[in-house]
């Protein structure tokens, strides 16, 4: 950019740094995707359209993106509840507590799947009491929305976490010698400050639900029209040997994942600019 | 508003903070709580405004209780050494956010907080700056709004914590005056926190010196600087020389019986300089000479036991006296010595006394 002027760093390597880089996220994002682009032009435009427009994909791209909605506001309001816990309180136990948010990450989400769906199916531990007012959990929206909270839980606690560590305790001093309450405290002062990442927490659990898989399967009973999400039907496109399909249903839910994710950082960007300029 | 802190004592775990400290503040005085730094001042500014607790003792406003008053109902202002302005707001909402929480009840009106607000920013000349957020703001700049802010919910009282500490010297000069400017024109009870005497000496009205968790001396800055209470006082008011041993007897006249651990205290600019000995003077070597705007300071060094003296001269007295340079003999007098008597705490001499002794025994 600004060769001209060429400024010293105390550590060089600019070129051999962003050279890697570029050829990392080629071999490991860029390949791959262009890859799948080129397979889902192996169909002609009236059979995409058609693919990508049938009801019951249409019908996944709509609970895939609310299920995974839904699940990233519960683990922004959750995840930065733990976080808070966690910085803000001594107790016995907060490092076992702590370890354990990460655990989401460590079991093979698989397990995760099969072990939810034992705990929330009608006759589970839990299921029977949801079962008792009425209420089914797995093998619907709610079953999912649940696996996808768990599988994004650590996003959230571990953005905000570091943020909340460095928040000097003197701005909510200073509120208080102001006369603010604590709700106002932690809604004026301490919860603009953590927002920035509180929204980069949001948006990674957002993107990790979208493409989410081997938990949601056991516990959504995919159920078409009703519990199927997007992965679900790629994956019974490639062993129908579609693959031209599932490249384009593909193709499509990568679309709406970057404009979304696209959006997010957009404004995460924006809160994050307009306080921090030195 | 006056305050009254009586017998107030504070631990951290077990590392005693403040050690039964009794202050009288009466209302519309300006004082300044000094001492060295882990000396306690801190602690006990954060303790008058409600942002520690106490282990023991009260703290009374006007006569009242106030010991287990929240820091909302002491109506205090508070200023922060690091400014604590909040980055996500402007200055305008800055100044405005203790008029903003207020209950629905008696919230000013959107007019008023902007007059009143505006009326704030006039007052520490920083209307101009309404719009920015403090990161656009420099140093000087973000301590005159965090003032503002304190002001804005009119308290009674105004505490403020190192309040120049972060900045440099130049402005700091300036903030005092200004300080004192606004102290006069609002005639608030005002504390402020300071480990530099200078500005304790040019600001307060009334100096607490605080010393390991105690306070050493209440008094004006004549009282404090020129009637220490005792060693520590007097030396933490300025520079000075410490002479102890042998050296202290044949120096003065005042120490006649000369016990072990005495230590005389002479400020660098009580130390009379000569070219020709006229009775009293001792034999220095001029080791380094370094002028200071008017002033110019003189490393000595005795002649016959390498103690270390400073003196400090006007540049007038300097020119009275002639030339001098580095490895000049001069005759210096040592006429004004403090003594304290009684003094087993003032163990910062102790590491100079060792010196003493083995150059004379």
């Amino acid at each position: 950019m600004a060769a001209k002027q060429k400024s010293r760093r105390v550590l060089p390597g600019f070129g051999l740094s962003m050279g890697y880089t570029v050829v990392y996220l080629s071999l490991i994002i860029l390949i791959p995707l262009a890859a799948l682009l080129l397979k889902a032009t192996t169909l002609n435009f009236g059979q995409t359209w058609n693919t990508v427009t049938e009801p019951r994909v249409v019908a996944s791209y709509k609970l895939t993106l609310f299920t995974s909605l839904v699940a990233a506001i519960v683990n922004a309001v959750f995840g930065t509840l733990i976080a808070w816990v966690l910085v803000r309180y001594q107790f016995w136990g907060k490092r076992v507590i702590d370890a354990l948010v990460d655990l989401p990450f460590a079991l093979p989400t698989a397990v995760a799947g099969i072990a939810l769906t034992t705990i929330y199916a009608p006759n589970g531990w839990i299921g029977q009491y949801f079962e008792a007012m009425g209420v089914k959990v797995a093998y619907t929206q709610y079953g999912i929305i649940i696996a996808l909270t768990f599988i994004g839980l650590p996003f959230v606690v571990r953005s905000v976490q570091p943020v909340l560590q460095d928040l000097d305790q003197q701005y909510e001093e200073a509120a208080s010698t102001l006369g603010a309450g604590s709700g106002q405290i932690f809604f004026k002062v301490i919860f603009p400050a953590i927002f920035p990442a509180v929204l980069t927490g949001f948006a990674l659990a957002f993107a990790r639900a979208l493409g989410e898989y081997g938990s949601v399967v056991f516990i959504s009973g995919n159920m078409p029209m009703k519990t199927e999400i997007v992965p679900l039907l790629i994956i019974t496109k490639l062993e129908q040997y579609n693959y031209g399909g599932a490249a384009a249903i593909a193709v499509v839910m990568l679309g709406f994942s970057f404009i979304l994710l696209f959006l997010i950082n957009f404004w995460q960007w924006r809160t994050a600019k307009k306080h921090q300029v030195t | 508003m006056g305050i009254s802190i009586c017998d107030v004592s504070k631990a951290f775990s077990s590392f005693p903070a403040v050690k039964n400290v009794e202050l009288e503040i009466p209302t519309g005085d300006f004082v300044a709580l000094l001492g060295p730094s882990g000396s306690g001042k801190t602690t006990l500014l954060r303790m008058i405004a409600g942002l520690e607790s106490l282990d023991s003792g009260k703290i009374l406003f006007n006569g009242l209780d106030y010991t287990n008053k929240t820091v909302k109902e002491r109506k205090v202002g508070f200023v922060f050494q690091h400014y604590a302005l909040f980055r996500h707001m402007t200055i305008f909402e800055n100044v405005a956010f203790g008029l903003k929480v207020r209950p629905r009840r008696n919230r000013p009106s959107k007019r008023e907080i902007k007059e009143k607000v505006h009326e704030l920013l006039r007052l520490v000349q920083l209307e101009h700056l309404v719009d920015r957020y403090p990161s656009q703001l420099s140093g000087g700049q973000r301590q005159r709004i965090a003032l503002a802010r304190a002001l804005a919910v009119e308290p009674e009282v105004l505490l403020l914590d190192e309040p120049f500490g972060a900045l440099d010297a130049k402005v700091r000069q300036e903030l005092r005056h200004w300080l004192r400017e606004i102290h006069q024109k609002l005639n608030i009870t005002t504390v402020f926190v300071t480990h530099d005497q200078e500005e304790a000496l040019e600001m307060a009205d009334t100096i607490v010196v605080m010393n390991k968790g105690m306070v050493e001396q209440i008094g004006s800055p004549e009282e404090v600087y020129h009637h220490p209470a005792n060693a520590f006082v007097y030396s933490f008011l300025g520079r000075v020389n410490e002479i102890t041993g042998k050296a202290l007897s044949e120096t003065t006249l005042r120490v006649t019986d000369l016990e072990k651990g005495t230590v005389g205290y002479i400020r660098p600019h009580e130390i009379v300089l000569k070219k020709t000995s006229e009775g009293l003077g001792m034999l220095v070597e001029v080791v380094h000479i370094h002028s200071v705007g008017s002033t110019v300071r003189m490393q000595l060094k005795r002649r016959d036991t390498d103690d270390l003296y400073e003196a400090e001269l006007t540049i007038e007295t300097y020119k009275e006296l002639g030339a001098v340079s580095k490895g000049d003999l001069l005759h210096a007098e040592f006429n004004n010595i403090v003594v304290f008597e009684n003094e087993p705490g003032t163990s910062h001499s102790l590491q100079e006394q060792t010196k003493f002794t083995a150059a004379f025994n």
